[in-house]
């Protein structure tokens, strides 16, 4: 008898589908934005006006780093939640309520930002709709204030998913009280109180400044402290993302692989370190700002090397658990057990490449944290290079992979064709290769990012080797193969939603251990313990760092207006510009 | 085939890092290469490659592959 997900948990399973539909909707869009980006960037092909390229690139960041990671997440955790406890979410109702208001969030933001591109855009509650303000949101750029309100809904509904998985799993407790959580649940409940931490920043960023700023209510705002707040989530964000990638390597990964996870109390030391030090350590993104002293900055990069502990802890234990399984499978010798993994299995080849793709993420990352070395890349394209690596491959190319495995499970279809899948992971990780590795080169010679026209009248950038010539052409080639891939991944999706039910589904499980959870100490369950050091450890990092901007540059700042992004050649309005950020 | 065809697709999916950045190693040997002649390295590599995983072990034609999967 079939034991999939949709047979232990049909309602559950609807709202999981929504979910990962959602994503695939941002994904797709977002995506393809990603080469209009690519080909215009590289002056391979045009057909926007460049000031446009900022409302792309806000689409392309925003859809791709909010919409499509969380969507997927929240489907991710609310499986690993109700598999691992083996009971339903307390109120359907509710989970259907959440993932609404994430639905009403995206589309506000999503409206606001396309408006971008109408030569006349509709004005509403006083102002036009206009959302050209990227990703990373801080003043002085404003938006309109319904890019605001549909990011607020957004985290709320995320806010409200976590509350749903806590009340699940205090349900599951009040009847196994002398039970340890489980490790799915352990992972989802210590990422969700990172995310309530993290959160808590741009949350004070937009209700209390940009909002009433973008509605007129307040004049000014300090775009240091509105940076400084986003950065205290927007680091750990990157976190956010990455647990459910962590939670399906630990749980799936080894089971994909043949074998058992190596180690349940390694998994939980992991997330706790996660728990501890995903926030404190935001102001490592602003190494090169004026306006916080160089002992902050200090701090924030030696919490952020900390970081690697866990990141290595991972690498070990998923390797070993890998290794574990090939040796089932019959594999031998130091490095003969590797061509005994199931490298035709699209799910885990998409998830063991993306995770070599971290293990390169990884050691660019370490650039980046390294407070003087960040210096010879801070701004560059090698920052664009280095995330796309880890949200863009880590993460995307994971949850790609686990996709083909999740679909069948939520529907009951088999998926379509197993070869395309596997062809497309490979192509993802080729396009990656190409693209990511030429956007660290031109970093390393001090191409700019966040620009539709990165070239400068009257200087040549020298990369080492070959011209910059080439590394466009490496960009552009690398965008093409990953759209291609993008286009094969939705394909399958969308050809399996047409199959029809099949018996020959997998059941839903997760991989067994071979240290399992009565080896690890009770205290790392004490999520309260561990919560509360977190929240002493963030305000160590940022009391010192935040009075001292309001300090210096008071609450709301003095006479900062809204600024907009575009293409500007005079010097005067430059100057201009640059004086009303810096009186 | 001394390994499976979806094996040496991974593989061949993995030599493309060490292909595009060859070059740039090279060049700190005083090895520079043009475009082409790089294209060509790797044609040869990738070519050498295939060669190896469809020839038949031991010379058997009807030899099985190693891996197990």
């Amino acid at each position: 008898m079939r034991n999939a997900y949709v047979d232990q948990f049909p309602t559950e399973a609807r709202v999981i589908k929504a979910a990962f539909w959602s994503s695939f909707i941002a994904l797709a869009i977002g995506g393809s934005l990603g080469l209009v980006q690519a080909l215009h960037r590289t002056d391979v092909f045009r057909f926007l006006e460049s000031p446009d390229y900022y409302t792309v690139l806000t689409a392309h960041g925003v859809l791709l780093a909010i919409s499509f990671t969380i969507f997927f997440l929240v489907g991710v955790f609310t499986w690993a939640v109700t598999t691992s406890l083996d009971r339903g979410v307390e109120d359907i109702r509710f989970t259907w309520g959440w993932y609404a208001m994430m639905v009403v969030g995206t589309v506000l933001v999503g409206v606001t930002i396309f408006a971008g591109f109408l030569e006349e855009p509709p004005v509403v509650l006083g102002s036009e709709l206009y959302a050209d303000v990227l990703f990373t949101f801080y003043a002085p750029l404003q938006a309109h204030p319904f890019f605001y309100i549909g990011l607020v809904l957004f985290v709320v509904g995320s806010w409200l998913a976590g509350v749903d998985w806590f009340r699940t799993w205090w349900a599951w407790r009040s009847e196994n009280p002398d039970e340890r959580i489980p490790l799915p649940t352990f992972m989802v409940l210590t990422t969700t109180l990172f995310w309530y931490i993290c959160t808590l920043g741009v949350a004070l960023s937009i209700l209390v400044f940009l909002l009433p700023w973008s509605l007129g209510l307040v004049d000014s705002v300090n775009p240091l402290l509105t940076r400084t707040l986003f950065w205290y989530f927007g680091h750990a964000v990157v976190y956010f993302w990455l647990m459910p990638t962590y939670i399906l390597w630990y749980t799936m990964l080894p089971k994909f692989s043949g074998g058992k996870l190596f180690s349940d109390p390694l998994a939980r030391v992991v997330f706790v370190l996660f728990l501890l030090l995903s926030t404190p350590l935001g102001i490592h993104h602003q190494y090169l700002d004026p306006g916080i002293a160089e002992g902050f900055k200090f701090i924030a990069m030696t919490n952020t090397m900390f970081l690697l502990l866990p990141s290595l802890l991972t690498a070990f234990t998923v390797v070993a658990s890998m290794e574990h399984g090939a040796r089932q499978r019959g594999g031998e010798g130091y490095v003969g057990w590797l061509t005994a993994l199931p490298w035709r299995d699209p799910i885990f080849t998409g998830m063991a490449l993306a995770g070599l793709m971290f293990a390169a993420a990884g050691f660019s990352g370490m650039i980046n944290a390294g407070m003087n070395i960040n210096y010879l890349v801070h701004n560059t394209w090698w920052v664009v290079g280095h995330f796309h690596l880890t949200v863009g491959t880590a993460v995307a190319l994971t949850f790609m992979a686990a996709a083909y495995w999740f679909i069948p499970q939520l529907t009951g279809k088999e998926l379509w064709n197993r070869s395309v899948a596997l062809g497309q992971v490979l192509l993802w990780f080729i396009g990656m290769t190409f693209m990511s590795n030429a956007m660290h080169r031109s970093g390393l010679f001090g191409m700019p990012r966040r620009t539709a026209e990165p070239q400068y009248q009257g200087f040549e950038f020298e990369p080492a080797v070959g011209t910059v010539g080439e590394i466009n052409a490496q960009v552009a080639l690398g965008a093409v193969l990953l759209t291609v891939s993008l286009a094969l991944f939705l394909l399958n999706m969308v050809m399996t939603s047409f199959n029809e039910t099949s018996d020959a589904i997998p059941d839903n499980t997760f991989a067994g251990t071979l240290s399992g959870p009565e080896d690890s100490p009770a205290i790392l369950d004490n999520l309260a313990l561990w919560t509360a050091i977190a929240v002493v450890l963030v305000i160590f990092a940022y009391t010192l760092p935040l009075a001292s901007i309001i300090d210096g540059g008071g609450l709301f700042g003095s006479g900062i207006d809204g600024f907009q992004l575009g293409i500007e050649t005079g010097r005067a309005l430059v100057l201009e510009s640059i004086r009303e950020v810096v009186p | 085939m001394r390994i499976s065809k979806g094996a040496l697709l991974v593989v061949i999916a993995v030599l493309v890092p060490v292909i595009v950045e060859l070059r740039t190693a090279l060049s700190w040997f005083g090895i520079e290469l043009s475009i082409l002649e790089s294209l060509g390295l790797s044609a040869v590599l990738i070519l050498g490659l295939v060669l190896w995983a469809v020839w038949p072990p031991n010379g058997d034609a009807e030899a099985e592959p190693s891996s197990s999967n």
